[in-house]
């Protein structure tokens, strides 16, 4: 999940940008200052309320560790220079993108169904921009 | 079952609202609170939930 690196541009297509993890307030600084982005809004949700409301969901071992994901997080990591270090709270928890419209529909959701899935920024930044349009 | 996976697999529920998510409150990096319906309230916001930090 890297859309906090194209924070600038969700804000300049009208849209607020929320990222939420687990773990505490500290862990939301150190994320902020490791990945350069003050400013950014990043909440924490050690509780993982809000992951259960969004629907995310709890990986089998399988979905976590298994060869496609393995290979695919290896390929990422080395695409992107981004390797995953010690782990905060629930490890087995998956997360996903949700955008909320000021309606409270969800236009759109992504949900990660293991461990390597997660949305392309262009996937989500295009269907923030058309619920804008529909706002 | 090791990292607290699931046993069986799961499928994920993606809401067709955010009611439920409305009224939770969260604390941002400061610890102060967020009521997450605060922050689609006047525009759509993109919510990302993270694995993990790290």
């Amino acid at each position: 999940m890297q859309l906090h690196r194209d924070r600038d541009t969700f804000e300049a297509a009208g849209v607020g940008l929320a990222v939420i993890g687990q773990g505490r307030p500290e862990h939301a600084r150190d994320f902020i200052a490791a990945n350069d982005v003050e400013g950014l809004r990043v909440l924490v949700d050690p509780a993982r309320e809000s992951y259960e409301a969004a629907g995310a969901k709890i990986a089998t071992v399988n979905e976590l560790l298994g060869p496609r994901v393995v290979a695919k997080g290896t390929a990422s990591a080395l695409r992107t220079g981004l390797f995953q270090t010690r782990t905060k709270g629930h490890p087995a928890q998956l997360g996903g993108v949700l955008i909320v419209a000021p309606d409270g529909s969800v236009p759109y959701a992504h949900l990660a169904d293991d461990a390597s899935d997660n949305a392309s920024n262009d996937e989500v930044l295009r269907a923030a921009r058309k619920a804008v349009r529909s706002a | 079952m090791p990292l607290g996976a699931s046993t069986s697999r799961q499928h994920t529920r993606p809401p067709a609202r955010a009611d439920a998510l409305a009224d939770l409150v969260l604390h941002d990096a400061d610890g102060k609170d967020v009521r997450l319906g605060d922050l689609w309230s006047d525009r759509p916001v993109v919510l990302a939930w993270l694995r993990h930090y790290g």
